[in-house]
């Protein structure tokens, strides 16, 4: 019940704060709330199931270029292209996962950077469809059961998003699934020996984070009305990682507050030092790993246990 | 009483040695089992074998009357032989009752749909239950909610052995669960191995020490190059010419 006021009092005050914002707060703000969903997946993937991988952002794409498609090019109505898109990502992710998963570590990553660079290699190849190298523009949010979506109220649907992806995943850590993963990242011999079928739960978790990745890039396709490809490539990958890992490796609130500061710094440090803000990232990394491995979250128990 | 394993002509060869030869034994529900030997005998093998880390390459191994041979590791677990390691293995980072709650994972039957519906709650507190239970019956109640990392190998030990439990096994193998124990340590295990028996559940022992396993054994088998070369009730084997010489060497027998 405490838990259940908790998260509407979340949602509230997120969605509010839409309203006092200019145009300009507004597009961060949802942009940022984007980077904390695919943190939230990401972290459940590489920190809980244990798995380097750099196909998280081509998903995100998968998501948004499918729904502009099938909405647009298919011109299929909406609940079937929201569903064919789902199902893209659910075959893609299996198709991934199944020969990807039985990797280990350094070639898993290869293999999902291999997958990424080649989502790009299609993107700008794939003529009318994709639009190539400029994308998709000049399309917008269809009305849904007579209601326009458009404007602050699409920032409620991006609040409403983060926070089913957070909860979706809070319960799914909460299981026997969860913690079988977390079994199968510490030591797969002993988790098989407990009856856990280890392809089995790498496969589910990886297609889980996958779709959630997706869901959240069919959100973003409509945030500027308009996909290209540059946004779904490996750089993003890499920055979501650091997020993951600055913040807490396997944490829910590490991934939020390692997206929030690694989202904000740019914006504050840009007007000091432009473009060299990625040297701040890269010592903020380095820092991470030797000074504190649990992130900045693990930080925060150390101070609040004292 | 019913045989719960049978094991009939089993054999491993690695490479040109034969770790295990024709071998042949079944544990019956709800008894001991001793499988003992001198190291290099081939009882680790044999563990492996029945666990499903190795595939046989001769032989058969039944479990409830079903074959079990060469079945992947979590296929043999999922069908109740829970086996526990003969190195501590606890899943880091998760709390002690976790980990228990891990070896529960056979159990449950919460679809992901249900869990991410939050459908799966009550399931989840009657395992957890269950789960702290076990680690009540082991004598680690007070640690329950501590970080598995934190644990003396004693501790771990015993940990390895609720986590066994918690799959509500038929059988549950032991691997040498004695080694590296203090003596009041390997008092307790005896108890708990005992209490484990009594729960109706079919107890594998693979052990070197024979001051640890021939009091506890209702039956035991003695390996020794790869072979059994006696088995019966613990004083028959005690007493068992090809046992001493096993153990001490023919020179050594008394005289």
């Amino acid at each position: 019940m405490k838990r259940a006021v908790l998260w509407v009092g979340g949602a509230v005050v997120l969605a509010a704060a839409a309203f006092f914002m200019g145009d300009y707060h507004n597009d961060v703000y949802r942009k940022l709330l984007l980077w904390i969903a695919l943190a939230l997946s990401y972290n459940f993937i590489f920190g809980i199931a244990g798995q380097v991988t750099f196909s998280h952002f081509a998903f995100y794409g998968i998501g948004a270029y499918g729904i502009v498609i099938l909405l647009f090019y298919a011109a299929l109505p909406w609940p079937l292209a929201i569903l064919g898109a789902i199902a893209l990502c659910v075959v893609l992710a299996l198709a991934v996962a199944i020969p990807a998963t039985r990797l280990e570590g350094f070639y898993l990553a290869l293999a999902t950077m291999a997958f990424a660079q080649l989502f790009i290699v299609v993107l700008n190849e794939g003529g009318a469809v994709t639009g190539g190298t400029g994308g998709l523009a000049s399309y917008r949010l269809p009305r849904i059961l007579g209601l326009d979506f458009s404007g602050r109220t699409y920032t409620v649907v991006i609040v409403l998003l983060v926070l089913a992806t957070a909860a979706i995943l809070r319960r799914i850590d909460n299981s026997w699934f969860g913690r079988a993963c977390r079994a199968v990242r510490d030591n797969p011999e002993a988790a098989a020996a407990m009856g856990i079928d280890v392809a089995r739960t790498k496969v589910i978790a990886f297609t889980v984070a996958s779709v959630l990745a997706g869901i959240a890039g069919m959100a973003y396709a409509f945030v500027d009305n308009t996909v290209n490809p540059p946004i779904f490539g490996l750089e993003n990958a890499f920055l979501l990682l650091f997020m993951v890992i600055v913040g807490g490796t396997g944490r829910h609130a590490g991934a939020v507050v390692g997206t929030v500061l690694l989202y904000l710094l740019p914006f504050v440090l840009s007007p000091l030092i432009g473009q060299h803000h990625a040297l701040v990232f890269g010592v903020l990394m380095v820092a991470a790993i030797l000074l504190q491995p649990r992130g900045l979250i693990g930080l925060y128990d150390r101070v609040a246990r004292r | 009483m019913s045989l719960l394993l049978e094991v009939r002509g089993l054999t491993k060869r690695f490479g040109g040695l034969t770790a295990v030869h024709d071998l042949e034994f079944e544990v019956r529900a709800g008894e001991i089992l001793g499988v003992i030997g001198p190291n290099g005998a081939g009882k680790t093998t044999t563990f492996n074998l029945v666990a499903g880390t190795y595939r046989p390459d001769a032989g058969e191994i039944r479990f409830a009357g079903e074959p079990i041979a060469g079945l992947a590791p979590h296929r043999i677990a999922a069908r109740g032989v829970m086996r526990t390691f003969q190195h501590n293995r606890p899943f880091g980072g998760m709390a002690l009752v976790d980990n228990v709650l891990v070896g529960a994972h056979r159990r449950f039957r919460a679809t992901l749909a249900s869990i991410v519906a939050g459908r799966a709650r009550t399931e989840e507190a009657r395992q957890r239950a269950a789960a702290q239970e076990l680690v009540s019956f082991v004598g680690l109640a007070e640690l329950a909610h501590a970080d598995v990392t934190t644990l003396s190998f004693g501790q771990g030990r015993l940990l390895e052995i609720a986590r066994a439990l918690a799959g509500e096994p038929r059988l549950i193998l032991l691997d040498e669960p004695a080694a590296g124990l203090t003596p009041a340590e390997c008092a307790r295990l005896a108890e708990i191995i005992r209490g484990i028996a009594a729960r109706g559940i079919a107890v594998l022992l693979i052990e070197h020490d024979m001051h640890f396993l021939l009091p506890l054994a209702e039956r035991v088998v003695v390996l020794n190059f790869g072979a059994k070369i006696a088995d019966g009730l613990p004083a028959e084997v005690r007493a068992h010419p090809a046992v001493m010489d096993a153990y001490l060497g023919s020179h050594a027998a008394p005289h």
